[in-house]
């Protein structure tokens, strides 16, 4: 097998991303996944940074943290390379690096993200006089009292209405808004009938659960002309169809960019000459493959996803390249006493500390690979849920990676 | 002023089957307890139904009331027993002749300890260390569910007039010339003080039974006891495992489900609040337990646990693991307080038999001469098979045994009749214990449902493999829908405070799979639905 240009290692939001931008630039591209990654978890909605003004607050940040490395340009690069190829995948997303634009929550609260699909873009909520919000009769998850509840705290002059819509659903048990989007898949015309009974007007908004379906934005399309309020998707509880949607869009790109796609890939190890990984060894259920390749771009995950793990108490390791994994000594700085709480976690800042170009480093700042790049939520320095940037760290490094 | 003959102070085991034992002898009688049932030992420990081998060389009465007790409870509780059997293996680091000590102790406390060969005990047990384990025996050890039993019992003694109030805490005692008139109460919800009139008061605090006695101005010896837990995500063993060696920590492994408990360490604490449980207590604990179980390491932890056992500690006795688990019934007249008993010490195992003495004893003064039946008389009825083959239609064989033993025979007919008729009450709020919608909404109403902690305990929603992470937006959801209002918390606070339920345990424990499970809660509530409510600064 001749060497690939480059080997992206992980199929989540940060190696799709990876690929893409390689892909973009011509080089060959393979990339390799074991499991579905995490974006089917994930709200659909990238998030750069929880403050008004993330350029000033990204530019502050410490020099360990990945948004340093990486550089605000490359971030505001990624963004729009981001934003354009989810617009040629039919999956249009409002935003910048500097935005923060709402999003209904399947809970009722607003949350701000810098990057947010079409269809869950709420700022014109504000501007409604009154907010139906949609439940579907055998629809699981979605609980419309509760967050109209928590969404009135935020809007305490509008009236709102709950609509409960029968689609026939029941029969199975347990569907999910992954059901009904599935279902509702270039066969949305039930919903929109049903909608269209609710005689909204310009005035009013319709919150529903995100089920516009799996693919792109087509749904959508295919409804809104048929009303005369804006429509609204919320967040919800796994498996998300915003995130599928994403997913789905990056992977269409991908194939259709002539990037191979290996499911089911293990990677166990890389082939390693003196700092140099020439290329990845692969096990699957019968032998062992080796992917030659000249540039490597890890992007299995953090904890979560396995990309790293821990065993025992104070010794996690990245299971690939055993590259040394930074993390808060001691039970005290492991984590806080509450799940929820003013500060970042402890073990959520464990991760591969790198240099300016993403490449892993030892505890002396010694580069250990020239090859290996790490992206997305393996790198160490900073809990990424906590500062709301996991979808922005894990576009921006991809990006930086991929265009050294 | 309300009034009963007798108040019983303190939710746990020994409370509630004196509740029970009173009631059954038409005493009329109340239970009070400031938080919700079973909030101490009997739910913080190990789940065991003794045989009675743990006692066989120390304390061989206690070994002899522990076989019976657990003879009764098989019969009573049905559904409470997992009559899954105990093993007691002797590691080559154990001392031998402690075994023949062990041995005689058995036999003479009427324990049948069968032998069996070690390629017995590993076929029964294939997890067991081959290089460690030097002998084997059976013993009828049970896992008994603690959390069920008590509902049992208040289901048992309601259908004779038996009173129950949960977040109902004892500020003091109304006693007139030495003699008792009533308990002062608290509402722990609405902060309401007032008076229970009676002529009876029974302290079955367990740990608090200390500070109960401190505000009647009398003197116990109670030392809180903390043991810890860790409760596994895969049932590592088929049998309640033992080491047959002097009771030490993490020496006991107890299948429940589909999970394991090991446990369980001793410490001496000033306060039984206090449930922390440290990273070192569970490295000590399962340092212990991979002597019996070598890849003791490789199961997902779930989460760590920790409860104080009242170990009654008369004036110059020992404490600690030497301290007796045998009970002591005191009758504070003897102090100048007529009308006041404190019951403490004991097992959870002998629960019904400590209840018994002390009933006898309240008896005697009420001059009812009513025996006790609670030997006899099973805690509830059994839920037919018909009902059971109904509710097949809509969850899985495997659930349907456990929503009809958690729910007893009239709330489960009330919601398989909802699964029948409502197809949108069968959706599973929690996908790990398979819990219905109808359930929890049935559970919601109860009267001792204040808070979604008092629905899990009941449900056990949000207690198995994902802890919580799906159910809590479910839970608080239909919490809030059921119009719950006993407290005025939104269903945001509720959902945080679910999840923080589940935190305490999880965060001793933080590594392997269970770190995952928490970057995937943090993912969906911080970043998905934005529960802390934050905006950007």
């Amino acid at each position: 097998m001749r060497p690939l240009d480059v080997i992206v290692i992980g199929g989540g939001l940060a190696g799709l991303m990876a690929a893409a931008v390689a892909v973009n630039r011509g080089q060959k591209v393979a990339l390799l996944t074991y499991g579905s990654g995490s974006l089917p978890l994930a709200s659909g909605a990238i998030d750069i940074i929880n403050a008004q003004a993330p350029d000033i607050v990204i530019n502050n940040l410490p020099a360990h943290h990945p948004y340093k490395k990486i550089g605000l340009k490359a971030i505001d690069a990624a963004t729009k390379f981001f934003c354009d190829i989810t617009a040629k995948a039919d999956l249009p997303y409002n935003g910048r690096l500097s935005a923060q634009i709402p999003i209904v929550t399947a809970v009722g609260t607003l949350k701000y993200s810098a990057l947010v699909p079409e269809s869950m873009d709420a700022s014109n909520l504000i501007n409604k006089k009154k907010i139906y919000v949609v439940e579907l009769k055998g629809l699981k998850d979605f609980y419309a009292s509760m967050l109209v509840d928590n969404l009135k705290k935020y809007f305490p002059d509008k009236s709102f209405e709950v609509a409960k819509l029968d689609l026939d659903l029941l029969g199975g048990r347990d569907i999910t808004c992954m059901d009904v989007a599935q279902l509702l898949t270039d066969n949305e015309q039930a919903l929109a009938d049903g909608l269209k009974k609710l005689n909204a007007t310009e005035d009013d908004a319709i919150i529903i659960p995100p089920i516009l379906g799996l693919e792109g934005n087509s749904s959508r399309t295919a409804i809104k002309p048929q009303l005369r309020a804006e429509i609204f998707e919320t967040t919800c509880l796994p498996p998300s169809p915003p995130g599928i949607r994403l997913q789905r869009a990056f992977i269409k790109y991908l194939q259709k960019s002539g990037v191979r796609i290996y499911e089911n890939s293990k990677v166990v190890r890389g082939v390693v000459e003196g700092k140099t990984v020439k290329g990845v060894v692969v096990e699957n259920a019968v032998r062992e493959k080796v992917f030659p390749a000249r540039k490597i771009i890890l992007a299995t995950g953090g904890f979560y996803s396995g990309g790293i793990t821990m065993r025992d108490f104070d010794k996690p390791f990245e299971p690939i390249f055993d590259v040394p994994v930074f993390f808060p000594q001691g039970e005290g700085n492991w984590s806080n006493r509450n799940l929820f709480e003013n500060r970042p976690q402890g073990f959520a800042m464990t991760g591969i500390f790198t240099d300016e170009n993403l490449r892993p480093i030892d505890e002396n700042g010694a580069i250990l690979f020239d090859n290996v790049h790490v992206v997305g939520a393996n790198l160490g320095g900073s809990d990424f849920i906590f500062e709301r940037s996991a979808g922005g760290v894990a576009i921006a490094s991809a990006y930086k990676a991929a265009t050294i | 002023m309300e009034k009963a003959t007798v108040v019983v102070i303190g939710g746990g085991a020994t409370g509630l089957g004196i509740l029970r034992d009173l009631s059954m002898r038409g005493v009329k009688a109340v239970l009070v307890e400031k938080n919700d049932l079973v909030n101490g030992a009997s739910s913080r420990y190990h789940g065991l139904l003794h045989s009675g081998g743990r006692y066989a060389v120390k304390d061989q009465e206690a070994a002899k009331e522990c076989i019976i007790e657990n003879q009764i409870m098989r019969k009573i509780g049905k559904s409470c027993v997992e009559p899954c059997g105990g093993m007691f293996t002797r590691l080559d680091i154990d001392d031998e002749a402690y075994e023949e000590l062990w041995v005689k102790g058995c036999a003479d406390s009427g324990i049948e300890a069968t032998p069996i060969t070690l390629d017995e005990a590993f076929r029964l047990e294939p997890r067991l260390s081959r290089k460690h384990v030097k002998s084997a025996y059976l013993v009828p050890d049970a896992a008994i569910d603690g959390f069920r039993m008590a509902w049992q019992l208040i289901d048992s003694s309601k259908r004779y007039g038996g009173e129950l109030k949960t977040y109902t805490e004892v500020i003091g005692f109304d006693t007139v010339n030495g003699e008792l008139r009533g308990v002062k109460v608290r509402n722990q919800f609405t902060g309401e003080e007032y008076e229970i009139g009676c002529d009876i008061a029974v302290n079955a605090a367990g740990g608090w039974a200390g500070f109960v006695c401190k505000l009647a101005g009398v003197e116990i010896g109670v030392q809180p006891d903390k043991g810890t837990l860790i409760a596994f995500n895969q049932r590592i063993v088929n049998h309640v495992v033992n080491r047959l060696h002097k009771s030490s920590d993490g020496d006991i492994f107890v299948p429940h489900g589909s999970i394991t408990i090991l446990g369980t360490s001793s410490m001496s604490i000033p306060n039984p609040e206090d449930t922390s449980t440290s990273r070192a207590e569970v490295e000590s604990l399962i340092k212990i337990g991979e002597q019996t179980f070598e890849d003791l390491r490789d199961f997902r932890i779930l989460r760590t646990f920790a409860g104080s056992r009242p170990l009654y500690i008369p004036k110059g006795g020992a404490v600690g693991r030497s301290a007796s688990r045998g009970f002591a019934i005191v009758d504070h007249e003897q102090d100048g307080l007529k009308g006041l008993f404190t019951i403490v010490g004991g097992k959870f195992t002998t629960y019904r038999l400590m209840a018994e003495k002390m009933c006898n004893q309240i008896c005697a003064k009420l001059n009812n001469t009513t025996p006790c039946r609670t030997a006899e008389e099973p805690l509830v009825e059994e839920v037919s098979q018909a009902d059971k083959d109904r509710a097949k239609q809509f969850f899985p064989s495997f659930g349907v045994n456990l929503a009809a033993t958690r729910l007893g025979v009239d709330r489960f007919k009330k919601v398989v009749e909802r699964l029948e008729s409502e197809p949108e009450s069968r959706e599973l709020v929690c996908e790990c214990e398979n819990v219905t919608r109808a359930e929890v909404e049935e559970i919601c109403k109860d009267d001792t449902s204040f808070i979604v902690n008092d629905v899990r305990r009941r449900t056990r929603i949000g207690m198995g493999t994902c802890q919580g992470n799906f159910c809590a937006l479910r839970a608080a959801a239909v919490f809030a829908d059921m119009g719950v209002e006993s407290t005025s918390k939104d269903s945001l606070t509720r959902m945080r405070e679910f999840l923080q339920g589940r935190w305490k345990g999880i965060r001793p424990v933080l590594l392997g799979r269970t770190l995952r499970e928490t970057e995937m809660t943090r993912s969906i509530y911080e970043l998905s639905m934005n529960v802390t409510g934050g905006a950007p600064k």
